[in-house]
């Protein structure tokens, strides 16, 4: 009885932890997918996101956690090789709501996305990107 | 002239040697001119021909070519080595619905296959604030070569009142072929048409192409906060020399352009991403002496409302709409005195609505509205026109296939092509929907099939 209780006490915790796993999967999924569109519409002009494919700005590819101003073929304006930046979540976040806040004098002609609720699908999308 | 207008010219060689200037402007505007999308522009800037052109082609811009535009051609990867040439190239089939009688110059009544133009260009940037667009042209129906398009223009970006703002000068050869939106007669739909079609009627306004090529003007913009556009400027007539040198020909000289000529731009202009709108005004004053040896001249204040709407969303699918009226009042002093008009004052009305859709910037369809109505005069519209009547009207549907042009696209960024067919329906021509000509030609008659292959490198 002992062992049967062991047993199936935890199911329904198991049960739940697994349809919150799913859940969880399932929004961070649903937020890629946003993410993707916004990057489509407010970065792909400028920005590819494949490996070693600069446009006017440096792949996006792999740029959670990147150093800045350190893709190999891209140009980069002299403030932001002298930002000393990390691409850390928090960074980025920043950057892309107002991009010549976090870096004066930096060539991005981008005016900054408003919405937290894009910025985080966004960046939940670039994460993808390794 | 744009080789693209050549068989509106000689539809209209009688009228203008009667006629003179009016139909000398309207002799340039039979047909669309042909658009321009260079691929040196995206190897220069790193992007895809999408980035900057609705459909991954032709002229009609997007927010991110309206700033490459405004801002001289001059925007870069950053990277030097880049040479500022690219070619293109226009190859058609075009059927009317009954043949032409008498056939176009150098072509068959009807069913005529031609290579439309061949084109080289200087596009692109040719220092950190100086970007050019200048055009020279074969004509394969006309069978000559000549300058084409030319914006040649200095950019220069500061802030005022903590905004981004773009001051700017442009020296080209066409009152309208510097403006950056989709809705102004050089730039608007039909992108590409028939040489050896019936283009928009037989009058036109001396905005809508009047001047192209046979003038050269310089004019002074500005771009506040990537939301207010204004330009002002002025034009002077080529001599008849200078346009022999340029291929033009002299037979073809519209006279010497008065020295009050004033060009204005004001517009208004939002890029949200996932939509954009443009909204303005503009004018076009000047007066023409179509003999330059004799005295007498006729004036044209053109003015002209505009607005276009695009919405963008992730690229997937784009739609546009654009319209623009232009309003013409015509003071025809010397018409009057040589018998080419019988009334001193008239009007020339233009209206124009198109609206496009792109699936995945390669698969397009436009649909396109035109009106011209004018003041009758029984002797400035004589020879080809019903009524004294400048009245045309008509629809145009287009379907075109842009494989190329995108990030991961075949070529890129060297080829791009379109292929199109388009389709022009008549309701009326030249005054009148049966008869216009006295022969017993009806408007439909004119309708035309349009099949177009397209390619620029």
């Amino acid at each position: 009885m002992t062992m049967i209780s062991r047993a199936v006490l935890p199911l329904p915790l198991l049960l739940a932890a697994a349809a919150s796993s799913l859940s969880f999967q399932a929004c961070a999924a649903a937020d890629v997918e946003k993410g993707k569109d916004v990057f489509a519409t407010e970065c792909a002009e400028c920005h590819s996101v494949r490996e070693g494919k600069n446009k006017k700005g440096p792949s996006l590819f792999g740029v959670v956690g990147r150093k800045a101003a350190t893709v190999a073929d891209a140009s980069y304006s002299d403030a932001l090789k002298a930002s000393g930046i990390t691409w850390t979540p928090d960074k980025i976040d920043a950057y892309v709501t107002a991009p010549k806040k976090v870096v004066p004098g930096g060539k991005m002609k981008y005016d900054g996305l408003a919405s937290a609720a894009e910025r985080a699908e966004l960046l939940a999308y670039l994460a993808t990107l390794k | 002239m744009h080789p693209i207008l050549s068989g509106g010219k000689t539809r209209l060689s009688v009228i203008r040697h009667t006629a003179g200037l009016v139909l000398a402007a309207a002799g340039f505007l039979a047909t669309a001119p042909a658009a321009h999308a260079v691929p040196s522009f995206a190897r220069q800037t790193g992007q895809e021909c999408a980035a900057c052109h609705i459909g991954a082609y032709g002229p009609q811009l997007t927010p991110y070519g309206v700033k490459f535009k405004i801002g001289g051609y001059t925007d870069s990867d950053g990277k030097g080595g880049k040479v500022p040439l690219s070619g293109m190239v226009v190859a058609s089939f075009t059927r009317t619905a009954k043949s032409q009688d008498p056939a176009p110059d150098k072509s068959s009544p009807n069913n005529n296959h031609s290579l439309d133009e061949a084109s080289v260009f200087l596009a692109g940037r040719l220092s950190d604030k100086i970007g050019a667009f200048v055009q020279a042209t074969y004509d394969g129906i006309g069978q000559r070569t000549s300058i084409d398009q030319a914006d040649v223009r200095f950019a220069h970006t500061t802030e005022v009142a903590g905004k981004e703002t773009v001051f700017g000068v442009s020296v080209n050869n066409n009152p309208g072929v510097q403006d950056p939106f989709n809705s102004m007669p050089v730039w608007s739909f039909p992108y590409t048409a028939s040489a050896l079609g019936f283009g928009q009627g037989g009058a036109g306004t001396l905005i809508n192409g009047g001047l192209e090529q046979r003038v050269t003007g310089v004019s002074a913009y500005t771009f506040w906060n990537n939301m207010v556009y204004a330009e002002l400027g002025t034009y002077r007539s080529l001599t008849p020399t200078m346009q022999s040198r340029l291929g033009l020909g002299k037979g073809d000289d519209m006279g010497r352009l008065g020295g009050n000529t004033a060009y204005w731009r004001l517009a208004v202009f939002q890029d949200l991403k996932k939509q954009a709108f443009n909204a303005g005004i503009f004018g076009l004053n000047s007066s023409l002496q179509p003999d330059r040896s004799t005295p007498g001249s006729n004036k044209f204040n053109d003015l002209g409302v505009d607005a276009s709407y695009q919405f963008l969303g992730t690229r997937e699918h784009v739609a546009t709409v654009n319209t623009s009226y232009i309003r013409e009042r015509q003071t025809r002093n010397q018409l009057v005195a040589t018998d080419g008009a019988d009334n001193l004052k008239g009007r020339l009305n233009e209206f124009k609505l198109n609206a496009s859709y792109h699936y995945m910037q390669t698969w397009g369809a436009t649909v396109g509205r035109f009106v011209t109505h004018g003041t009758a005069d029984a002797t400035l519209y004589s020879d080809g026109f019903a009524n004294g009547s400048p009245n045309t009207s008509g629809y145009i549907l287009q379907a075109d296939w842009t494989p190329w042009g995108k990030e991961n696209s075949w070529g890129a960024p060297w080829a791009n092509v379109r292929l199109g067919a388009q389709y022009t329906m008549y309701n009326k021509y030249n005054g009148a929907k049966t008869n216009y000509d006295g022969n017993g030609r009806d408007a439909k008659d004119n309708n035309t099939l349009f099949l177009f292959a397209w390619t620029s490198f």
